[in-house]
């Protein structure tokens, strides 16, 4: 089997462009929003403790 | 295609099946990593019982007369020339990483001679860094007689060693390949990394509450890797830059957690072709590279008055171990000199590399928990496979194995030290002669990383847009971010003094 190539690959994505599902939209915006949430605990605790 | 960065056999390409089959490893890279460096680390420890094993390594000292640099590390070897000295510490870990190659299955006299130029090539750039017109801080100027110099101490020979190594790497790629067998800038680092947590054990023994404090900010600033990169990668790469799904999630960790590991896990997490994780990998060398030329100078520039922030900055920022923990040095030596230099602070050495090796640890820790997860998430949510169950054992497969080697060293020296207080200066003479081994091996790392950074060849495979997206975050928020989250984090905490 040949091997694929960088360019032929980014061809195929732009011919068979991927929309964004929700799912994924939720995975990223969760993990964001849970990252800032984690972040300004941990800032807190390591000011205060 | 041929990878320019080391892959595990089940993400090699389907070119490379077509090669003469190679012997089964017996051992994994990690694991390999974890047995030399607590081999070196127990001899090291003999001198609790009066055996001083290694003593007879080589040690190079800012030097004026070449003749006068070389040494063995311990007293207790008066009449051991330097030479001879530097040919026993060649030939010991020729010997020793000849048996790894062995039980990685590779082939042993292409290791052997490929170690050889490598070991050669690596001390004499880490000798020409500690010519004193290099390397000497204004303070041992005086001492050394000489009227001037760059002030950038001995850890200069890491960027020479790196800049011989993209040479070789780019201009000379015929040798680089005939090296190849033994450029394994992963193993080099791991194998200093457990060996670094003996030293590790040493500060939190001398400085407890600040080495708590750096753990526990170290631990807390990871969550910006996972939780604040990631995402904000695989938009960009999905909604700006149209890449699938398939080619955003590898891209997204290589970017963002550990390069070359977080990307092959996370390759192998939502299983994308072999291709996706090699290309990325490549991508993510070549621009620790880049990273590991700029970062430590901006940080000596703008942080030499918060020191273990320039540290967090260089484990958060700069991607793949080697090239994150060799910033750290360079910016533990960079900072320490300006420091001195112009508030005539002398902090103690090897705080702000700590940083930088506790936040990547505490980073890879975690890549098997994230690479469970996107699995999950793959599986169960966006590519729904009937059947497919992710089990929970892919956490400890992901784990990378040699954090538990750096984890043992740090935890023996402490206990040792907790439990018989008056070991602990033997304890770190110990250390001191572990540590030359972990010099040797850093250096290692930045020559061979050099040699592995092929720019011209991963332009001719087309990856300009693979690289604009890692340009577009990595400059623009990645290394922001992750100086904000270092201060944060660590500013306020500088190093000890350095005693006398």
């Amino acid at each position: 089997m040949p091997e694929p190539k960088f360019t032929d690959e980014l061809h195929k994505m732009e011919s068979e462009y991927e929309p964004l599902l929700p799912i994924e939209k939720k995975l990223i915006w969760n993990t964001f929003a849970l990252g800032v949430v984690l972040l300004i605990v941990f800032v807190l605790i390591s000011r205060f403790f | 295609m041929s990878t320019l960065v080391e892959v595990p056999p089940k993400v090699q390409p389907p070119s490379v099946a077509a090669s003469p089959p190679q012997p089964k490893p017996f051992i994994t890279e990690d694991w390999l990593a974890v047995c030399i460096g607590l081999f070196v680390f127990v001899v090291s420890l003999g001198l609790l019982v009066g055996a001083d094993l290694l003593g007879w390594a080589v040690t190079t000292s800012v030097w004026t007369v070449p003749g006068k640099a070389l040494a063995p590390v311990s007293k207790g070897y008066p009449h051991l020339p330097g030479l001879a000295a530097l040919l026993l510490t060649y030939l010991a870990m020729l010997a020793i990483l000849a048996i790894g190659a062995k039980a990685l299955g590779a082939n042993v006299a292409r290791f052997a001679a490929g170690f050889t130029v490598i070991f050669a090539v690596s001390y004499a750039c880490w000798f020409l860094g500690s010519w004193a017109y290099i390397a000497a801080t204004p303070d041992k100027r005086a001492a050394l007689k000489v009227p001037w110099s760059l002030n950038l101490t001995n850890e200069s020979g890491f960027i020479i060693a790196l800049l011989a190594g993209l040479f070789v790497g780019n201009f000379l790629p015929g040798v680089s390949t005939w090296l190849k067998e033994a450029v394994r800038p992963e193993l080099y680092i791991k194998t200093a990394i457990v060996i670094l947590g003996g030293f590790l054990g040493i500060a939190a023994l001398e400085q407890r509450a600040l080495a708590t404090s750096v753990m526990f900010r170290g631990m807390c600033a990871i969550i910006e890797a996972y939780l604040i990169y990631w995402p904000i990668v695989y938009f960009v790469s999905r909604k700006y830059f149209g890449f699938s799904r398939e080619w955003a999630a590898p891209l997204a960790s290589g970017i963002s957690i550990c390069g070359v590991s977080a990307a092959i896990a996370t390759g192998s997490a939502i299983k994308a072709r072999p291709i996706v994780p090699i290309m990325v990998s490549s991508l993510v060398v070549i621009f620790a590279v880049v990273e590991l030329m700029i970062l430590p100078f901006a940080a000596q520039h703008w942080l030499y008055h918060q020191p273990l922030v320039a540290g967090a900055w260089m484990g958060l920022a700069v991607k793949t171990d080697g090239a994150a923990v060799a910033s750290g040095a360079i910016t533990d030596s960079l900072i320490r000199a300006k420091a001195m230099a112009m508030n005539g602070i002398a902090y103690q050495a090897g705080w702000i590399m700590s940083v930088s090796t506790t936040v990547k640890v505490f980073i890879d820790i975690f890549i098997g928990v994230w690479a469970f997860l996107l699995a999950w998430v793959w599986s169960a949510k966006i590519e729904h496979r009937e059947g497919e169950k992710v089990q929970a054992k892919q956490i400890w497969q992901r784990f990378p194995k040699f954090i538990l080697g750096y984890v043992l060293t740090f935890l023996i020296v402490l206990a040792v030290g907790l439990a018989f207080p008056s070991l602990v200066p033997k304890v770190k003479t110990s250390m001191g002669q572990a540590n030359v081994f972990r010099a040797i091996f850093f250096v290692l790392t930045f020559f061979t990383i050099g040699l592995l950074s092929n720019f011209r060849k991963l332009w001719q495979e087309g990856i300009a847009k693979l690289a604009a997206v890692y340009v577009l975050c990595l400059f623009g928020f990645i290394i922001w971010v992750g100086l904000l989250i270092s201060w944060l984090f660590f500013h306020g905490l500088v190093p000890p003094l350095a005693k006398g």
